[in-house]
């Protein structure tokens, strides 16, 4: 298969067996082109961006800089900042938006479902300006309340949402929340670290203020991300890390300001990296998004309704527009024990609270197993992966 | 380093095993060694933090010997309490604290030592050898 073979990685061994690769919620696999792409840079390229005019600078600020074209075109966005990856660009919003817009007795929404990182920046804001947070509570179906999220728009100024659990995979309705929210005059922040790499989103058409995401979930390097942030928005941030390349001129009595992206992105940033994320975008161009997208959510459907049949509490839904993730548990052999046997015939799987506690106390658990499907996943090896389960629960439970 | 007689016989045992998966059955059966602390002893005092599984362990001296015992709602982690249970209790604290948790992964049963929130080995081990600190200080 074609796919698979741009995956190097693939080929490798584990205990013995071939490895199966089912944590992609965590992080996936990189295409060669990925790797090639971040080995030209060092051996060819390597230089820091924006302050020189040698040709290796040339190159390497062409190479950054290539990244943020490709994503501001990828997204239909007019700013993208790059951060280190999904925390960092939620904790930039917190900073240098929250702090700026944000006062005593301002309210932000969250919901129980959120990843930790979606959280925690909102709490240690709410600690220091006395801002209220409102969580809009999980149903049994895995739902939003949306009664109570409308209720909690009342003087809210920020929404902060999961676009797709990493827990669950579902989708969260967020054309509704976003219509709500911009009704009740609130901004909305859409965490997309789950949703960016099966759903190609067009940012102004689908009309977030932000949203944060990751590179390593789409196939690019660890270690950097983006904020896409509305145009009037934007204007409303102030700069939060100070330093180099974030300013115009420095003098002993004060400071002014880049106003473009600059201005968010003090220091060296992560050059190679980003070099590495547009190789992957470029090598996701070549798929049918759609296409695998549905073939993904089979292979997630057979595997959960299999591992139900196994005895397994599965949790989540996997209607259309969710991810292909499967979190579920047996009744008695522990969640991590399963995952250490997985592993020693070559299943990569996930386990663990997820980073999202609040939902896993909801559902009344403390840990799952996930088992996280992607492009190179094959029906096979889902077949493969359920055979497995069966073996070890006879054998262990 | 040298470990004790007990635990390098251990090694040796775990060593001859090349499938992975025979291995971690080994380990699983390690868990009746561990001197059980009953369910209604674990506490917040006892618990090992950091352990993706609920895990506790209680050290005491008795006779001036280090006496460990614990429980864990993972077969895996409470198997590995059996294996330090058989490296280290009877022992003098002075001996037990000589013990690297390096033997782990020489019997080829973790993948990794670094100290993380999953991993269950490295949180009980260190939070075993801070008792046994605290009880010779």
């Amino acid at each position: 298969m074609a796919l698979r073979d741009d995956f190097p990685i693939l080929q490798r061994q584990v205990h013995g067996h071939p490895l199966v690769y089912l944590d992609n919620a965590a992080t996936t696999q990189k295409p060669q082109v990925v790797i090639d792409a971040m080995n030209d840079y060092y051996t060819q390229s390597n230089a820091n961006v924006h302050r020189a005019v040698h040709t290796l600078a040339g190159e390497a600020t062409d190479g950054y800089e290539g990244c943020r074209t490709r994503l501001k075109t990828w997204f239909n966005a007019e700013r993208a900042i790059l951060t280190s990856g999904t925390t960092e660009a939620i904790n930039l919003v917190a900073h240098a938006w929250g702090r700026a817009n944000l006062t005593k007795d301002d309210a932000i929404v969250l919901t129980e479902m959120e990843h930790h990182s979606d959280i925690v920046p909102w709490q240690m804001l709410a600690e220091e300006r006395g801002v209220e947070i409102r969580y809009v509570p999980v149903l049994d179906d895995y739902s939003l309340d949306m009664e109570v999220y409308e209720a909690s728009l009342e003087g809210a100024k920020l929404v902060c949402v999961v676009h797709t659990s990493n827990v669950l995979g579902v989708r969260n309705p967020l054309e509704t929340i976003i219509q709500l929210a911009h009704d009740a005059g609130a901004k909305v922040l859409i965490d997309a670290a789950q949703g960016v790499p099966h759903d190609r989103i067009d940012f102004d058409a689908f009309g977030p203020d932000f949203m944060a995401f990751s590179a390593h979930k789409m196939c690019g390097p660890t270690g950097i991300g983006a904020l896409l942030v509305r145009p009037d928005v934007f204007e409303e941030m102030e700069p939060f890390m100070g330093g180099g390349d974030m300013i115009q001129t420095v003098t002993i009595e004060g400071s002014t300001y880049q106003t473009n992206e600059h201005k968010f992105e003090a220091g060296t940033p992560r050059i190679a990296e980003a070099i590495g994320w547009d190789a992957a975008l470029g090598w996701m161009e070549q798929l049918d998004l759609k296409h695998e997208h549905k073939r993904l959510l089979e292979i997630a459907r057979y595997t959960a309704k299999e591992l139900r049949s196994l005895g397994m509490t599965v949790y989540g839904r996997h209607d259309d527009q969710d991810s292909a993730v499967v979190s579920f548990l047996h009744p008695t052999l522990h969640s991590e024990d399963l995952a250490h046997l997985l592993d020693a015939v070559g299943f990569a799987v996930r386990t663990g609270h997820h980073c999202a506690q609040p939902l896993l106390t909801r559902l009344g658990i403390s840990s799952t197993v996930r088992a996280s499907f992607y492009f190179y996943n094959t029906m096979d090896e889902a077949k493969s992966f359920v055979a497995q389960v069966k073996k070890i629960l006879e054998r262990f439970a | 380093m040298t470990y004790p007689t007990q635990l390098v016989e251990l090694i040796e045992e775990f060593q001859d095993v090349e499938d992975q998966m025979e291995r971690l059955e080994m380990v699983f059966e390690m868990a009746d060694e561990v001197v059980v602390l009953p369910v209604d002893s674990w506490s917040d005092t006892t618990r090992i933090v950091g352990c993706q599984s609920e895990a506790h362990v209680y050290v005491v001296l008795q006779e001036g010997k280090v006496l460990i015992s614990g429980g864990a709602d993972s077969q895996l982690v409470q198997g590995l309490m059996g294996i330090l249970t058989i490296a280290i209790n009877g022992s003098a604290p002075a001996q037990a604290l000589l013990l690297s948790p390096d033997f782990a992964q020489e019997m080829g049963v973790l993948n990794s030592l670094s100290p993380s929130r999953s991993n269950g080995f490295r949180n009980m081990f260190d939070k075993v050898m801070l008792e046994i600190r605290g009880l010779e200080a």
